[in-house]
């Protein structure tokens, strides 16, 4: 690490229920006030409580927005994440470890998944190890890592009596203690973690006081009993204003900020979190012109909890129909219970959008764990022809401005939008500027306020789009069977035929009205011979993975596909045509983008680098998979770092 | 009668089979519709699929036809965007109390203003007589090919434990009386069911109307002095054992009219307004989205429990 260029690696791991959540949210913060930009991820089992979970972050003086393996610093709270992370910290790292668990045997660890417990002691024997952390810490020590063992339960007791309150009720400091002792060992100033806490605990003396002496108890600690590392130069970001969201939250935001009244859900990860953060801005303040403009005081955001998935797109769709501006959230399992509403929404012109935080299938499959495996099933979801639009978004900020952009295509062209987003993004946390929601116009299309006289909802239109005035403004009959302009249900061959073409005169319309370059970005020398094709949220790893690449003279360019329907199709066949290798990947084992490519285009992408353990993707899992292509052509590398 | 019932009418063939049950609630809907004046414009009947499900195109207000079992959380969906509307839900037995039965529990725990008129002939009719979820156990209509071997659903039962607030029943041949529980189905605020118990010529051959005209008793008619009304939360659980008590005594007997007026509850409309100042003014459906294309609010100024001054 060079003095000006700050890049630091860090993982805090323990139990579910353990403070790893707070810990992760008071590192990016902390590393935020020493003006670093930040990029966390959280692993976590399906789970409430004793699981292992864990969060790996990312702190750069530029820009942080991915992660990787191996890390700089290492904190293991409890005696199953040494284990599992004894080979996850690089040369010359810190590990920092309970010592306090020091004998405990892998067997005694009940919530460790044993295929795990066999792999590691089968490693730990071979190299004539025991099966205790003390083992694993030996084997830690044997790879030039750091090991600092601190004393988690002597230090509570010093917190406690400092603060004047008993060991048990100081017991949930254990994770500040960790993340203090990384710290000081990394050359963090305290006051950093101290207006962390400050910030991240507001409003709760009682929870503020004991971490704070806490801090101050490990520092002296490290100090007396090691050495506080040399503070870090500062970071460009000091003194300004700045969010930490998780995707979850920055959609929320973008939603509202977007102009949507009502959305619907039913409880399921990774989707849920999304519904509620919106719920707890369910009325909020307006900016003063729209208070003198519009008479508004108070702007209100109707969140409904519905009884199934199927409920929910149905309430989204009659609500649409009433003049709401709406979405609903959820993943792939309720996806699939809304797709006959999917259906009955295109044939309906409703505008509707869905978001689908997409997590590891098949079926409830790993509901936490990470994947880009309903592509397909958005492409094609809906009986009947059904045409729709398909969005991907790649990183906080997009996924901001995406949700804007979703509600203005639905109303634009009143058809279901489905915005693809996906547990690494809903699960991790990124310092971003305040987003500034004007750079996307609202709009909604071909609305009427008023009609007088007669009214056709589905007149039929050149762009294949009829004015669109809500229940209660026209008096009209909306229908899921095929219906003449007025919305009267028919089987008349001629006007059958009619209507359907207007649905095609409104996919050209969406083809003619989004333009190429909304669809897609590139980035990279857009002369360089190797081409990478990925979507979402592999976009982090893959630009982290392209500058380690230029590093050693291999020069790359990155086409992300932003919109699957309409697709990029003359942007991506031109940066085909000047490529010599072109690289897809993602998260999924069919190759589901490989899929729509050939579909679309008619062009293979002949190298695929592709993960489904469910964990995040790594910027070194591309830019081995990269190399490994380039030296050996293969035509598949399956990655799969991370516990 | 401000309108005339004839103004409802639509100029579309109704192409229910002669004699079916559906005629009868047609009729006493326009009468009702008229008689209490809605303004077709803020009117909207919304149908899942089947038969009975047909009816918005035959009435002349907006009408919404969704998909086999969902007109509630449709209907629930337009309501809870413009509380203005007068919502309506026409479904069918196979609709509202088969594939659509979690939707018929959910609004009773809602309690949103709406009026749910239940088509029920026992048969699904538009596939051609396959058992409905109210046909008793062991009756073979005469498209089955073996008795029903599966029990019936009594949906004022099911009502009354999902929190419905107005619960009545009626009978399609008596559209005079039926018209009159459909309006005050409609008055009511919360979410209402009426049960239409609707002979089918063509498929239900067991339960025709002689067989309902045995069994039916109108229970203001039998207990004069029966008051359906709760005034207070704690009432409702003794009118429902009273309810019991009196009509459920001899399963031979069906007891029609008014069995429940709850005006002990808020609407979900009143609920939210509770959590949402200003719900009822500006409701999702009507309210402004943005200033000329600009956003409404600044995420710094709104966001602040994710700001961080780095």
């Amino acid at each position: 690490m060079s003095q000006d260029r700050v890049d630091l690696g860090l993982i805090i791991g323990g139990p579910q229920g353990g403070g790893i959540e707070s810990a992760g949210q008071i590192a990016v913060r902390t590393l935020m006030s020493k003006g670093y930009d930040v990029y966390g991820t959280r692993e976590y089992h399906s789970n409430i409580t004793g699981a292992h979970s864990y969060f790996n972050l990312r702190a750069r003086s530029d820009i942080a927005r991915s992660v990787r393996l191996p890390v700089d610093f290492l904190i293991a709270l409890d005696a199953e994440s040494v284990f599992t992370h004894m080979d996850d910290v690089k040369e010359n790292g810190f590990f920092v470890y309970d010592s306090g668990t020091s004998g405990t045997k892998i067997d005694k660890i009940a919530p460790m998944p044993k295929p795990l417990k066999v792999r590691v002691k089968d490693k730990l024997s071979k190299l004539g190890l025991g099966d205790t952390v003390a083992d694993a810490i030996k084997y830690v020590e044997s790879k030039n890592v750091k090991v600092v063992g601190v004393p988690i339960k002597e230090l509570l007791k010093e917190t406690a009596k400092r603060s004047g309150l008993s060991v048990v009720s100081v017991a949930r400091v254990a994770n500040t203690i960790g993340l203090a002792a990384a710290f000081a060992l990394i050359g963090i100033e305290k006051e950093h973690i101290e207006k962390a806490i400050n910030l991240y605990f507001a409003g709760k003396e009682k929870v503020i006081k004991p971490n704070v002496v806490a801090v101050e108890t490990t520092y002296e600690y490290i100090k007396d009993n090691f050495k506080l590392g040399n503070p870090l130069p500062n970071g460009p970001y000091q003194g300004r204003l700045r969010m930490v969201v998780n995707g979850n939250d920055v959609v929320a935001m973008g939603k509202i900020a977007g102009g949507l009244t009502l959305q619907t859900y039913y409880p399921i990860t990774p989707a849920a979190d999304e519904a509620l953060y919106m719920e707890g801005y369910r009325v909020v303040e307006p900016i003063e012109e729209a208070k003198k403009r519009l008479g508004l005081d108070k702007i209100g955001t109707l969140v409904i909890q519905t009884e199934d998935e199927i409920s929910a797109i149905g309430m989204a769709i009659g609500a649409a129909l009433a003049g709401a501006r709406v979405a609903t959230t959820t993943s792939g399992p309720g996806f699939s219970l809304m797709n006959e509403m999917v259906s009955m929404a295109v044939i309906m012109e409703v505008p509707i959008v869905i978001t689908i935080w997409q997590r590891a299938g098949p079926s409830t499959g790993m509901a936490t764990r990470n994947g880009q495996q309903d592509l397909l099933i958005s492409m094609f979801s809906g009986h009947g022809d059904t045409p729709k639009i398909v969005l991907a978004s790649g990183d906080h900020e997009e996924a901001f401005y995406d949700s804007i952009r979703a509600l203005n295509w639905a109303e634009k062209f009143q058809t279901p939008v489905i915005h693809l987003v996906d547990k690494m993004l809903s699960g991790s946390l990124k310092s971003i500027d305040p987003p500034d929601p004007t750079k996307v116009k609202i709009e909604r299309g071909k609305l009427l306020r008023k009609v007088d006289g007669e009214y056709k909802r589905f007149l039929i239109t050149d762009d294949g789009i009829s004015p669109r005035a809500p229940l209660g403004v026209a008096k009209q009959m909306i229908s899921s069977l095929v219906h003449d302009e007025y919305g009267m249900v028919t089987e008349d061959p001629v006007l059958r035929n009619q209507m359907t073409e207007k649905m095609l005169r409104k996919i050209e319309t969406i083809e003619k009205e989004i333009p190429e370059s909304e669809r897609y970005s590139l980035y990279g020398d857009p002369d360089a011979d190797v081409l990478l094709i990925s979507w979402g949220t592999n976009k982090g790893p893959i630009l982290d993975a392209m500058e380690r690449l230029s590093r050693d003279g291999i020069k790359v360019k990155f086409f992300q596909i932003r919109t699957f329907k309409p697709f990029p199709a003359k942007a991506l066949n031109e940066a085909m045509d000047n490529s010599k290798v072109i690289i897809g990947i993602e998260s999924n084992i069919l190759e589901q983008m490989r899929l729509i490519t050939r579909m679309t285009i008619l062009r293979d992408i002949p190298h695929m680098i592709v993960k489904y353990t469910g964990r995040t993707m790594y910027e070194q899992e591309i830019y081995f998979g990269v190399k490994e292509i380039l030296e050996k052509g293969s035509r598949k590398v399956v990655v799969s770092d991370g516990a | 009668m401000v309108r005339n019932w004839i103004e409802y009418r639509t100029d579309a063939w109704v192409q229910w089979c002669p004699g079916c049950g559906n005629f009868g609630i047609l009729t006493a809907v326009y009468k009702a519709f008229a008689e209490l004046d809605l303004d077709p414009k803020e009117t909207v009947v919304v149908s899942g699929i089947g038969c009975s499900s047909r009816i918005p195109y035959y009435i002349n207000v907006s009408g919404v036809h969704t998909l086999h079992g969902r007109p509630i959380p449709v209907a629930t969906g337009i309501k809870l965007a413009n509380p203005r509307l007068t919502v309506v839900v026409h479904s069918g037995d196979g609709d509202l109390l088969g594939i659509g039965m979690a939707h018929f529990v959910a609004l009773g725990r809602r309690n949103v203003d709406l009026t749910v008129i239940l088509h029920d002939n026992a048969v699904y009719g538009l596939t051609k007589g396959q058992a409905g979820p109210t046909l008793p156990a062991w009756f073979r209509t005469k498209a089955l090919r073996a008795p029903n071997y599966q029990d019936a659903v009594e949906p004022v039962l099911i009502a009354l434990a999902s929190g419905y607030t107005f619960i009545a029943r009626a009978y399609a041949y008596h559209a005079e009386r039926l018209k009159e529980i459909i309006k005050e189905a409609i008055k009511h605020k919360g979410s209402s069911l009426v049960q239409v118990l609707q002979p089918c010529p063509t498929y239900n051959n067991v339960m025709t109307p002689k067989w309902y005209e045995e069994r039916i008793f109108y229970v203001d008619e039998k207990y004069p002095d029966y008051d359906p009304t709760v005034k207070a939360p704690e009432e409702r659980d003794r009118k429902i054992a009273e309810i019991l008590d009196k009509f459920y005594k001899d399963p031979n007997k069906i007891p029609l009219g008014i069995l429940l007026r709850d005006v002990s509850k808020d609407t979900f409309e009143e609920r939210i307004e509770k959590i949402i100042p200003g719900y009822l003014k500006n409701p999702p459906g009507l309210r402004p989205t943005d200033l000329d294309g600009k956003s409404l609010i600044k995420p710094e100024e709104v966001f602040r429990d994710r700001l961080v001054k780095a």
